[in-house]
């Protein structure tokens, strides 16, 4: 025993450090004394320590343009010879928002989990035509929830680290459509039912081709496709046929607004630092307008909602497209009201008829 | 027992919603916002803070500049949505706050401002606004005539 502690000392002593083990490179800990700003003592405030309060002294310098193309933590040192990974969005205007870290916070906070928060045995066998036009209605909202996630993914990568609030909130937006798609394929498959027709997804393949930059995206995903899902959640809410229809929609809506949120603030912020944003807006809404309508042209979606707003397929003629006529004029009403908002004119003659014949209200 | 409308009715049910912990999850969380409820010409100011409904005051109309939004309704109608949710334990598919606003024709949630941002918290806390009505359920209301 005490021959090998002594010899346990000398090898220690050899090595300069006691415990060394020999083969294995002795410590320096020379990156130990190195960081931008040491001493940082951010403490929770009132609501926790949230991703927004650790912005403070070099950590909360967010510049204009981020010229690192690496994936060098906002206030790391950067390591010299790290081969870059090729952002092309780097610049602030092209995808800031000033709420995106609270934004994340309230998406972490307002989780939700379909599979033991909604009240599904509350769900009751419905008359089929009813059953039928649901599950068509899950069907799409699936199918957007797909290019949500599609969507946000593929700009995901193209976003430098400067900018993690943003990042990390259009996460938690991804995330939110995997939570849709999971939610509205449960709902289609517990009651008897089953998925009906794909939809058009002529508004999917715009979002996701869309090739200007993230802010063209957000114009067709969260401005136009999103403000049309919100309000369509909303008159689905209004005529759930059960708890957990209502604890779908309303759930769904609420993170849907959280995207909305986002995505006006960050038009908002690119209209401000951009000069030409708000007439490069236009341009793609007339573009987006003229998608838009193509799939709305498709008769699959609007008899589904007919008829789940006039409980069968009775009177989905007569009431439930006088109620589907009325959600699109609140979803004309309120995205002409968010692009008058954002300062974006909108000239209704250049507008396809098949959406303004819903504008009632100039 | 409580009248509606009062700040003793708000605060009893604020009391109920502030220390019940199942309105945090499930989709609800921590708001922050104020919010106005205009019931006739009677204009009650909540200021939600946190997992909290934080103070009640009920303030003149001029006062609603501040609030990120208003709910308005005529007090019978407030009365039948207190009284659906009284009945039921929490608002029945007919009295939610969503289907109030659609089915209303000048609507539920109003802003003074026209800022689009804090006009949408109504959205983006949605079930909580919900979940603090539900709250009053568990409150004995009478209502002022």
């Amino acid at each position: 025993m005490a021959k090998a502690k002594a010899s346990q000392a000398a090898a220690d002593s050899k090595q300069g450090q006691p415990g060394a083990i020999e083969g294995i490179p002795q410590p320096k800990f020379d990156w130990a004394g190195r960081s931008n700003q040491w001493g940082t003592r951010v403490k929770p405030g009132k609501h926790g320590l949230r991703l927004g309060d650790l912005n403070v002294g070099i950590y909360g310098e967010i510049p204009e343009h981020w010229p690192d193309q690496t994936r060098n933590p906002r206030g790391a040192i950067a390591r010299k010879g790290v081969p870059p990974v090729g952002y092309s969005i780097r610049d602030k205007a092209g995808l800031w928002a000033d709420s995106a870290a609270d934004l994340y916070e309230e998406a972490i906070q307002r989780r939700w989990a379909p599979a033991t928060d909604v009240p599904w045995e509350t769900i009751k066998p419905l008359n089929e035509g009813l059953e039928r036009a649901i599950c068509q209605v899950c069907t799409e909202l699936c199918q957007y929830a797909n290019g949500d996630i599609e969507a946000i993914s593929s700009w995901q990568h193209q976003m430098s680290y400067g900018y993690h609030e943003v990042k990390q909130f259009l996460a938690t937006a991804s995330f939110d459509g995997a939570r849709q798609y999971e939610a509205f394929r449960k709902r289609a498959l517990c009651n008897g039912g089953g998925l009906g027709l794909e939809g058009p997804g002529k508004v999917n393949r715009m979002i996701l081709e869309s090739r200007g930059g993230w802010s063209e995206a957000v114009t067709y995903l969260f401005l136009l496709r999103g403000t049309f899902t919100m309000t369509m959640l909303r008159y689905l809410e209004r005529a759930a046929y059960n708890d957990a229809e209502r604890f779908l929609y309303r759930h769904t809506l609420q993170d849907k607004a959280r995207h909305l949120t986002y995505g006006l603030e960050h038009l908002q912020y690119a209209i401000a630092h951009q000069e030409d944003m708000a007439l490069i807006m236009q341009q793609l809404m007339f573009i987006g307008d003229r998608v838009f309508a193509r799939e709305m042209r498709d008769n699959v979606l609007r008899e589904a909602l007919a008829v789940i707003f006039a409980g069968g397929i009775e009177k989905a003629g007569s009431e439930g497209m006088a109620v589907y006529r009325e959600m699109m004029t609140d979803f004309m009403e309120t995205y002409l009201g968010h692009c008058s908002w954002l300062g974006v004119k909108r000239n209704l003659e250049m507008m396809p008829q098949l959406l303004t014949q819903y504008v009632t209200r100039a | 027992m409580a009248e509606f409308p009062s700040v003793a009715w708000f605060e009893a049910v604020a009391g109920v919603f502030n220390s019940d912990e199942s309105y945090r999850g499930a989709g609800g969380g921590q708001c922050h916002c104020q919010a106005g409820i205009k019931v006739g010409k009677r204009v009650f100011l909540l200021v939600f803070e946190g997992f909290e409904c934080a103070e009640v005051r009920e303030v003149d109309v001029s006062e609603l500049e501040p609030v990120d939004f208003y709910l308005e309704m005529p007090l019978k109608d407030w009365k039948a949505m207190v009284q659906d949710i009284a009945a039921n334990g929490a608002a029945s598919l007919h009295y939610t706050l969503n289907t109030l606003d659609l089915n209303r024709e000048a609507g539920l949630s109003h802003s003074v401002h026209g800022d689009q941002y804090r006009e949408d918290l109504f959205f983006r806390y949605n079930q909580t606004f919900q979940f603090f009505f539900d709250a009053s359920a568990r409150i004995k209301t009478t209502f002022a005539r």
